[in-house]
């Protein structure tokens, strides 16, 4: 408990602020630049788990074309830039968006369609459904409606250029700051034992963003249920056969 | 030639390559859209994707072979590109040749199964199974294709072949001295470019992009890199071979982005081949077609 004292203040000595910038005036242009790209160039994980999945095909194809904005879908988490939960959210469905935001790569967007994840929507009243998306993980752009057209979502895409653009996109490193926050809220929702194979952590302490909030009594209680990660079993196994010894 | 000229024209040549398969991967996108109907990337696009991928701040290796495969992607056809001859500058062509060429543009697959393997994704390893086994089609016929031209002109010098070529005028080109071998190439460029609809071992929707499932970042970045270097090869292979190589920049830009659109043109015809019909179909067509070329030009 002594060592993560000692992270911690090291942490607050340490902790970047939100929009404060290095002192080289070549490094400002060296990240104007990169926001720049950034913001022309999204991969996007459009993790489709409700009806607002269906307007992303037109979105993406001839009639409002995407890809003249430079927003590509990607398939793979490694490869992703924003994740896109398009729809309402269930618990069972959460525990896989938490895996899979977890493993995207920083500098990371979540983007939130249709009035479900913002309050649960038309699900208010559901008891399998995480209504507020934003108490899971943090949320850079929201989209409202019921569902949003194509236009609404590439308006969305384009505000969160803009903020990308101008640095203030900062929401992935929100979940470093306080992530004892929103696993808490993730322990409310999964039980004591959640655990992901993601050492967020270790990423907070990488990149300098650990704050007294980052550790807690949730990241504590993490800490005891932890169990290490092992690879899965190789079997090949017929139906009806005994396993070969 | 004086060392130091040819240190220049071996930094010189990847560049140029690069800058131009950066071009040529905008075309294959603009192509690929306005076919579609839709407008397509911005004219920039290819740079904007490559910085903001090496610029990610998480960087996930898998290991110290998951980089050096990555490396040895890239570099294998760095290696190609000094052995091509480009107007005004020729590298390392007439000291490698065909045969050395043929074997430096194996090398990046083989890098890229490597650096999939330690990523121990199932997808990945699906993915670069397939790919190989795609290689393997598509040798068979280009190897057919390189032995009727290099038996054709009497070198496996690719300096020598453009200036043979260039001597006798459009009459002497290897596309009208040897049109058979040609149309094996032509059908076999899709396949060596890994596009549609030969791209089984990419399938994003399937196995969620084969080789590189677990690639973020610098190592994708790496991919796009070589993309545009892959793209580059194959073109000016084709121009080399059959199309009189280039009197100058102009005519060669010409030639060479002409020979990558003619496939990019009708790729969207055709679903996806699974990949023994890739197999079957490359040992048939373009191999029956090169073995009545190579028949002809031998007598």
């Amino acid at each position: 408990m002594s060592a993560e004292k000692s992270t911690i203040n090291r942490g607050h000595e340490l902790q970047v602020e939100v929009g404060q910038k290095r002192t080289n005036p070549l490094a400002h242009v060296f990240d104007d630049l990169m926001n720049f790209c950034r913001s022309r160039s999204m991969f996007m994980l459009h993790y489709c788990t409700g009806c607002g999945a269906i307007e992303l095909p037109p979105a993406m194809t001839s009639r409002f074309d995407m890809e003249r904005l430079g927003i590509q879908p990607m398939v793979t988490p490694r490869q992703a830039d924003i994740l896109l939960i398009t729809g309402y959210v269930s618990i069972k469905t959460l525990k896989r968006i938490m895996l899979t935001y977890e493993q995207m790569p920083a500098p990371k967007y979540v983007i939130g369609i249709c009035s479900c994840t913002v309050n649960g929507g038309m699900y208010w009243q559901s008891y399998a459904t995480a209504k507020v998306l934003k108490d899971y993980l943090p949320v850079d752009v929201f989209i409202a409606g019921c569902m949003p057209r194509p236009e609404a979502v590439i308006e969305g895409l384009k505000v969160l250029m803009e903020d990308i653009k101008t640095g203030r996109a900062n929401s992935w490193k929100k979940y470093f700051r306080n992530y004892d926050h929103y696993l808490g809220k993730q322990q409310q929702l999964f039980g004591e034992a959640w655990q992901t194979p993601t050492d967020i952590i270790a990423e907070a302490r990488r990149y300098d963003l650990i704050t007294d909030q980052t550790l807690g009594e949730h990241t504590a209680l993490l800490e005891k249920h932890q169990q290490p990660m092992e690879a899965l079993e190789m079997r090949l196994q017929g139906p009806g056969e005994k396993q070969p010894l | 030639m004086s060392v130091s000229h040819l240190i220049v024209e071996l930094v010189l040549m990847p560049l140029v390559a690069f800058v131009v398969g950066l071009g040529m991967v905008l075309m294959m996108r603009k192509i690929a859209a306005r076919l579609q109907r839709r407008v397509g990337p911005p004219f920039l696009q290819p740079i904007y994707d490559i910085l903001k991928l090496y610029g990610k701040q998480t960087q996930i290796s898998h290991g110290m072979i998951h980089e050096m495969g990555i490396i040895m992607a890239v570099g294998g056809y760095i290696a190609a590109e000094t052995l091509l001859p480009v107007p005004g500058m020729d590298g390392l062509a007439d000291k490698g040749g065909l045969v050395t060429l043929a074997y430096v543009m194996m090398v990046p697959s083989l890098g890229l199964a490597l650096g999939v393997g330690q990523c121990a994704n199932p997808n990945g390893s699906i993915g670069i199974s397939r790919a190989l086994t795609a290689m393997l089609a598509y040798d068979i016929p280009f190897i057919l294709v390189i032995f009727g031209v290099a038996w054709v002109y009497g070198t496996t010098n690719l300096a020598d072949m453009i200036a043979i070529q260039q001597q006798g005028g459009p009459q002497t080109w290897g596309v009208m001295q040897m049109p058979l071998l040609a149309l094996a190439g032509l059908i076999t460029l899709p396949a060596m470019l890994g596009k549609h609809p030969y791209e089984i071992y990419i399938a994003p929707a399937e196995i969620a992009t084969g080789p590189m499932v677990e690639m973020g970042g610098k190592f994708m970045g790496g991919l796009f890199v070589m993309q545009c270097f892959q793209i580059y090869t194959v073109g000016v292979l084709y121009t080399t071979l059959f199309l009189g190589g280039g009197e100058n920049w102009l005519t060669f830009l010409a030639k060479i982005f002409a020979v990558v659109a003619v496939p990019m043109s009708i790729a969207y015809l055709f679903p996806r081949y699974r990949t023994e019909d890739v197999l079957r179909l490359m040992w048939k067509w373009p191999v029956l077609i090169g073995l009545v070329g190579l028949a002809v030009v031998m007598k």
